[in-house]
């Protein structure tokens, strides 16, 4: 995500004189609106003086070294604390390492000799020191290594600022403010008090960086991913952030601060209300109970999933394990990982959905030959097929992270019966091969299908007999029914889940699931927003996975409506003709006692 | 002096990253003796967290673990045995 702002010219920025609104939008990633006082957080290195020093005073210069170490070990230990009262043990580990850094005997040897033999001053001497350790960790050939030369010059910077009497966490906010940041390092995000800080706005990050995750968990609202943004503003301007939408505004109106301070209060009343819920099984006004999971992607997301009380993983995709890369996955590194998504979630169950990939992503030799139209071309299960040894390694993987918990298999783009027919007696291999190799694992692994290519649906009785468990992929059901491009902007107002022709193929789907003892989930977009669900619901659904930040809203939502309600409303929206028909519906069954929920996606 | 080394295959997906090489430096800085990790005979301090992670040691690399002094068979065996257990990392 990228700047320029949205409007038309952006001349003023810069201009002090004209305060007129900027208004930036980024990437949300934690909720939550936030109205106070800009402030510019330094987390990059200050310019270092460089002078020579006398020789009486080279002493000196190695205690005010030595000094600053000191301080910034503290800062760091007592960040780590802080840290241990919220989530996150791989923060708290990073801080760890950190300290390592500050007092190893290899900077303190290079700062020494550059202090006592070239008579550099301090500041100096950790610049050069770092500067040449973190240049020979950038020079290898592992990125991950690479990349830790960021840690270097994170410890640099941090001595640098003890060397000026600042704490290391740059200067703390004193008033109310929101950071904008270029970017936040977990060391810096725990550190941070939260009675003062309201927000945060940086450059770097994404939905699951390290920032955005500890800002979910700390609930204060944060949009990431608003690059050059710190060389736009200065400080102690008003900023308004929204968490929600992904948007910033810089010097806003009277009207807009209005506006969002009403949407603060109704989100802090709305997310006070959610957090008392959190342990509380989902269930119905009437007492229906019903299951809420969470869609991940990256093993990490385990942990927002627990915070926000996911009844385990109803879908996770283990496409990144396979993209950007120039060769597959091993089997043991498979395994690991689903054995952590799988024990992290105790025992919920988790569902892993195989490889979802075909020509558009995947990289390398295994790249399949281009199709015109990726989304119809030799992907999913297809490729699954046709790759037949990629596709056994990962269900042995899989087949061997079930000793460590509950897990499930979930076949993306099953088309027919022939297919699943196929799948099953690899997976039926797969189980021989993990058995012969005498590893351990589960007798009763379920294999289910996604329904979200139309023929699945249309022929679901049949699966239903044959796949132990059908999860219908709202998102791509709609794409292939309504034969609408998902990424096309011009088309987004056709593709609704609302479309009656998508009701009745979910009606379908639903109905073989009750006359087979079939379970059926639904694990797209349509589970995640409180009308979706309701009409999900009203089809005999009990089994819903959505991006962990809906769960608050969506077990809110079900909890406000009868059984009779939701039945009633489904039936009523499966008779009209049209989205705009069906929707209308719904919308007018439930707006009012969803409103406050509502507003969270207006 | 006594002298011991040994070689091992890092395992772990991550290879000797900043938490790995953490847990290296804890359990090296608790003998008395010298404790030198290496890469293709080119060693470093084990008691340093930048010499370690300058080791540069992804998954697959052999290092190399060499301890002089007292309890140097111990350090080299445990190191062995957390490099072997993948830091106590899951992958």
């Amino acid at each position: 995500m990228s700047l320029p702002p949205d409007r038309e010219e952006d001349s003023t920025v810069g201009n002090p004189a004209a305060l007129e609104p900027l208004v930036f939008r980024g990437i949300g990633g934690s909720s939550g609106v936030a109205i106070g006082k800009l402030m510019l957080m330094d987390t990059g290195g200050p310019g270092v003086v460089h002078r020579h020093v006398s020789r009486r005073a080279l002493q000196g210069e190695v205690d005010r070294y030595e000094a600053a170490v000191t301080a910034s070990v503290e800062e760091l230990n007592q960040a780590a604390d802080r840290a241990q009262h919220h989530i996150a043990k791989a923060e708290v580990a990073i801080l760890e390492a950190y300290v390592l850094m500050l007092e190893d005997d290899m900077l303190h040897e290079d700062v020494e000799r550059r202090i006592l033999i070239d008579r550099q001053c301090a500041e100096w001497a950790v610049e050069g020191a770092i500067a040449d350790l973190g240049a020979q960790l950038r020079d290898s050939p592992d990125p991950y290594i690479a990349a830790r030369s960021d840690d270097f010059e994170f410890v640099g910077a941090m001595v640098q600022r003890s060397f000026q009497g600042r704490s290391t966490r740059s200067p703390a906010p004193r008033e109310p403010s929101i950071i904008v940041a270029r970017d936040l390092s977990p060391a810096d995000t725990a550190a941070l008090d939260k009675s003062v800080v309201l927000g945060f706005v940086t450059e770097i990050g994404t939905r699951t960086s390290h920032t955005a995750i500890l800002a979910r968990a700390l609930e204060l609202p944060v949009v990431v991913g608003l690059s050059n943004i710190t060389s736009l503003l200065g400080d102690h301007d008003t900023i308004i952030v929204d968490g929600v939408s992904g948007e910033v505004i810089l010097s806003p109106t009277i009207d807009q601060v209005a506006n969002a301070q009403a949407r603060a209060e109704r989100h802090r009343k709305l997310a006070a209300n959610l957090r008392e819920h959190r342990d509380r099984v989902p269930q119905t006004k009437c007492g229906e109970a019903l299951s809420i999971r969470a869609n991940i992607e990256l093993p990490a997301e385990t942990e927002v999933a627990c915070y926000e009380g996911a009844q385990g993983v109803g879908l996770y995709r283990t496409e990144f394990l396979f993209i950007d890369r120039i060769t597959p996955p091993t089997e043991d590194e498979q395994y690991a990982v689903y054995r952590s998504v799988v024990e992290a979630m105790g025992e919920h169950p988790v569902t892993l959905r195989t490889f979802d990939i075909g020509g558009d992503k995947f990289v390398s030799q295994f790249r399949a030959p281009a199709d015109m139209n990726p989304a119809l071309g030799l992907r999913a299960v297809r490729l699954a097929l046709a790759r037949p040894e990629l596709f056994l390694a990962q269900l042995r993987a899989m087949v061997r992270a079930s000793a460590h918990g509950t897990l499930r298999i979930m076949i993306p783009m099953i088309s027919g019966i022939q297919e699943l027919r196929e799948v099953r007696a690899l997976f039926d291999r797969a189980i021989r091969q993990v058995s012969d190799a005498g590893h351990a694992y589960s007798e009763t692994i379920p294999l289910g299908a996604m329904v979200e290519v139309p023929s699945a649906a249309i022929m679901a009785d049949l699966l239903a007999q044959e796949a132990d468990f059908l999860s219908i992929g709202t998102n791509d059901l709609v794409q292939y029914s309504l034969a609408v491009d998902r990424t096309s902007r011009a088309l987004a107002g056709l593709a609704s889940y609302f479309d009656p022709a998508i009701l009745r193929l979910i009606d379908i789907v639903s109905k073989a699931g009750v006359e087979h003892a079939c379970p059926v989930s639904v694990c797209g977009a349509m589970a995640s927003h409180p009308l979706g669900a309701a009409v999900l619901l009203g089809f005999g659904i009990r089994d819903l996975s959505m991006e962990a930040s809906a769960i608050p809203e969506i077990r809110e939502a079900i909890a406000r409506v009868t059984l009779a309600d939701l039945e009633r409303t489904t039936r009523e929206a499966l008779e009209q003709g049209t989205a705009a028909g069906s929707e209308r519906v719904v919308s007018d069954a439930f707006r009012e006692v969803f409103s406050d929920l509502l507003e969270a996606y207006l | 002096m006594a002298a011991t080394e040994a070689e091992f295959v890092v395992t772990n997906k991550l290879g000797l990253h900043a938490r790995a090489a953490a847990r290296l430096v804890r359990l090296a800085s608790r003998f008395p003796c010298e404790v030198e990790v290496g890469r293709d005979d080119q060693y470093s301090n084990a008691k340093s967290v930048m010499g370690v992670l300058l080791l540069c040691g992804s998954r697959g690399t052999t290092i190399q673990v060499r301890a002089t002094g007292e309890g140097s068979e111990d350090a080299v065996r445990q190191i062995g045995e957390l490099i072997n257990d993948r830091f106590g990392e899951a992958e």
